[in-house]
């Protein structure tokens, strides 16, 4: 094939809307060349549920368990971003004790969703073995999870003013035996990540943002802290806690020394994070203070209190994935808000895709929107139109072409 | 090359596997099949791993504590509790129970707790098992 | 890299009280503490003019590039009130600053400029309003439906209140056989 000028000799290939790499439908269509990417065209909406509209006849507590159904493995964020917004409008004060166990959760969620999106990445590149490591090491963070929440997923531990189970003196050495398990095959995940050559061949100078980019499209989380944009909601604003712990941005030049923005920065900031949650769970189970858990304990009186109250208020929160937010206006006479915004972190990491993506290759199309750790849900075809004739890849496909890259690199 | 997953993959094939064999080794070809034999004796099923205790499984109803104040179905996210006028009693429906147990936090008589029962699959919706009252 | 300046909120304030006067309706700052320390996160809510829309944002790029985190809408009756939240002072511990810029919009000319050549990430938000409050974003590079699916009626704006929301669309699911 002559590639003498691009409109001669590209195709374009739609993905989606059920698509490669990762948790939910979206749909690109891409532009090649050969087996370079050109260009980048994203549509949403697949997943829409309405769930702003949903909270119209809902009250604020009912809104909680609503928040908590948007996403599964941000599902801590969300109700604790709305609850920050409804304080912030009704101007109420968290005791001390809740806002350090806030804390705790939202660090303990941190390392089973980095320890997930770990296993993920590697299985995209073809290496299985690391997966069913990493997923074990996950479940017993899980279980901690049960053992604290009552549930695995839905942890429902968030109220209005606080949380709604305390750890007790009983607890504490259950939660220091995980931490211990996590310290010692953090070493091993470390090792893997990093020394491994492997992962360095195939992420490495793949998948670039650089920081201009990245600061131009308002990018937000690990995606954007692996190209130098110092940006975390925990350390630069103070709220929960964080405020009094020892905590700063992790940007890939504290291990490396520089910053290149691509795939392996990033596995590189969500490992270091990983330490770092652990780091701040044991700093908050030594400082925490006594007291009540919650500002308001009982529910009728704090629904009567927020149906008169009127203002609006912004809550912001790091997810694993990046900053949420959610926007509150409680209008005075309504149990229901009178508006509900939510936004996703994934939304402001959609666009970074275009820049990412173009100049690499298909098989790289996996492991570069997995890197940036899209919310999203998982796969299914995509249709080739070549010269009229229709082929249709299945994810099973895609992912062959990843694995069988990593090979070729190897030999 | 480096691999450093090589030496933790081999020492796997000697250490006994993670997984827990819940209900059986291996899935059973007829499902009913082996249900009648667990009852007959036949068959044994290994049993689930221990639920923590604080686990939010089926709903437990004290019937006399009840005072019918209805504070728990303004809380329930999904709706699952109905009111029964007539003897101010309520009624919950399971299938759309999201066991948040809200509305255990917030009834003033402590009449509802939650179990620590998760087998709960059915395949009607409004069967006995299904409804708490 | 030279070193940015941190502005506290009061500095943000007065920047902007002194360039348009008028222009802005209302302005005013809340303090929210946290944690043991009860450290300070300050939340600026600013109200302004239409007209000045454009020259204020010029005026914040040039101040200090923002973090565009979400727009969002209300739907007030009479207007479309739309709500800019931008962050300032990320990358220095514990400065952080909201700035929220509230705009009135009426409904019977529901217009407002793109920001997009400023701030290339306000795209995909800038798309949703459109589609969810029927706001013209005048000189946005890609106006097609962002969440909506294609076959979505015109005319049907789901966020709004009045006759032009969703209300004949939705079905009750609530009533299930008993």
């Amino acid at each position: 094939m002559n590639k003498t000028s691009v409109t001669k000799s590209t195709y374009q290939i739609p993905i989606g809307p059920i698509h490669p790499a990762l948790k939910e439908p979206v749909f690109f269509e891409f532009e090649l060349d050969g087996e370079k990417i050109v260009d980048v065209d994203v549509k949403l909406g697949h997943v829409h549920r309405a769930i702003e509209w949903a909270s119209r006849k809902r009250n604020p507590v009912q809104i909680l368990y609503l928040a908590e159904r948007i996403c599964g493995i941000c599902s801590y964020c969300h109700p604790i971003a709305f609850s920050l917004a409804v304080e912030s409008a009704a101007d109420i004060q968290v005791p001390e004790r809740a806002e350090y166990l806030r804390v705790i959760h939202g660090e303990l969620e941190r390392i089973c969703s980095h320890i997930l999106w770990a296993g993920v990445a590697a299985h995209e590149i073809g290496f299985d073995t690391v997966l069913y490591l990493t997923w074990q090491i996950r479940e017993k963070a899980l279980d901690l999870t049960e053992y604290l929440t009552g549930n695995r997923v839905t942890k429902g531990i968030t109220m209005i003013g606080g949380v709604r189970r305390d750890i007790t003196q009983d607890m504490i050495p259950k939660i220091q035996e995980s931490l211990k398990y996590f310290k010692d095959n953090f070493e091993k995940l470390r090792g893997i990540f990093l020394d491994d050559k492997t992962f360095k061949m195939r992420s490495q100078n793949c998948g670039i943002l650089t920081k201009e980019n990245a600061l131009k499209l308002c990018a937000v989380g690990p995606t954007t802290r692996a190209s130098g944009v110092k940006k975390d909601v925990r350390v630069d604003t103070s709220y929960f806690a964080y405020g009094d712990l020892d905590i700063n941005y992790i940007t890939p030049d504290i291990l490396t020394g520089k910053v290149n923005g691509d795939v392996y920065d990033r596995i590189i900031v969500r490992l270091l994070e990983v330490k770092q949650s652990i780091d701040l769970i044991e700093q908050c189970l030594d400082k925490m203070p006594a007291g009540p858990i919650v500002a308001e304990p009982k529910i009728a009186k704090l629904l009567a209190q927020l149906k008169k109250t009127n203002g609006e208020g912004v809550g912001r929160h790091e997810a694993p994935r990046g900053e949420v937010i959610h926007y509150v206006k409680l209008d005075g006479v309504n149990e229901a808000p009178y508006t509900w915004k939510v936004r996703a972190p994934t939304y402001n990491n959609i666009l970074p895709w275009i820049p990412m993506l173009k100049g690499n290759q298909i098989a790289d199309i996996p492991i570069v929107a997995a890197s940036t750790d899209p919310c999203m849900s998982c796969t299914n075809r995509i249709a080739i139109i070549k010269d009229g004739n229709r082929f249709e890849l299945n994810k099973e496909e895609l992912h062959r072409l990843s694995v069988e890259k990593t090979r070729r690199l190897m030999l | 090359m480096k691999f450093s997953m090589l030496p933790k993959a081999f020492a796997q094939m000697f250490k006994k596997p993670w997984t827990n064999k819940f209900p059986a080794k291996y899935a059973p070809s007829n499902t009913t099949k082996f249900l009648e034999n667990v009852q007959a004796g036949k068959a044994k099923i290994i049993p689930p791993v221990e639920t923590p205790p604080g686990f939010r499984g089926k709903i437990q109803y004290d019937k006399e504590k009840c005072i019918g104040c209805q504070l728990c179905l303004k809380v329930c996210p999904s709706e699952a509790i109905e009111f029964k006028p007539e003897d101010k009693k309520i009624k919950i429906y399971l299938a759309r129970c999201t066991f948040c147990s809200q509305c255990n936090d917030i009834c003033p008589t402590n009449c509802l707790s939650m179990s620590n029962e998760f087998l709960l699959a059915d395949s009607d919706l409004y069967s006995k098992d299904l409804i708490v009252e | 890299m030279t070193e940015e300046k941190i502005f506290t909120a009061e500095e943000i304030v007065n920047s902007f009280k002194d360039e348009f006067k008028i222009k802005i309706i209302d302005i005013k700052i809340k303090k929210r503490s946290a944690g043991v320390k009860k450290n300070e996160t300050s939340y600026i809510w600013m109200k302004i003019d239409k007209g000045a829309f454009k020259d204020i944002i010029k005026h914040l790029c040039a101040l200090q590039f923002p973090h565009l985190a979400i727009i969002s809408g209300n739907d007030l009756g009479n207007s479309i009130e739309l709500i800019y939240h931008f962050t300032l002072n990320f990358g220095h511990p514990r400065s952080e600053t909201i700035l929220n810029i509230s705009v009135d919009l009426p409904k019977s000319n529901p217009e407002i400029e793109s920001i997009c050549d400023l701030i290339p990430g306000a795209l995909i938000t800038e798309r949703e309003k459109q589609e969810f409050l029927g706001v013209k974003i005048i000189g946005i590079p890609d106006d097609r439906r962002l969440f909506l699916p294609e076959d979505f009626p015109e005319g049907i704006y789901p966020w709004r209140r009045d006759e032009t929301g969703p209300d004949k669309l939705y079905r009750n699911l609530h009533e299930v056989k008993k």
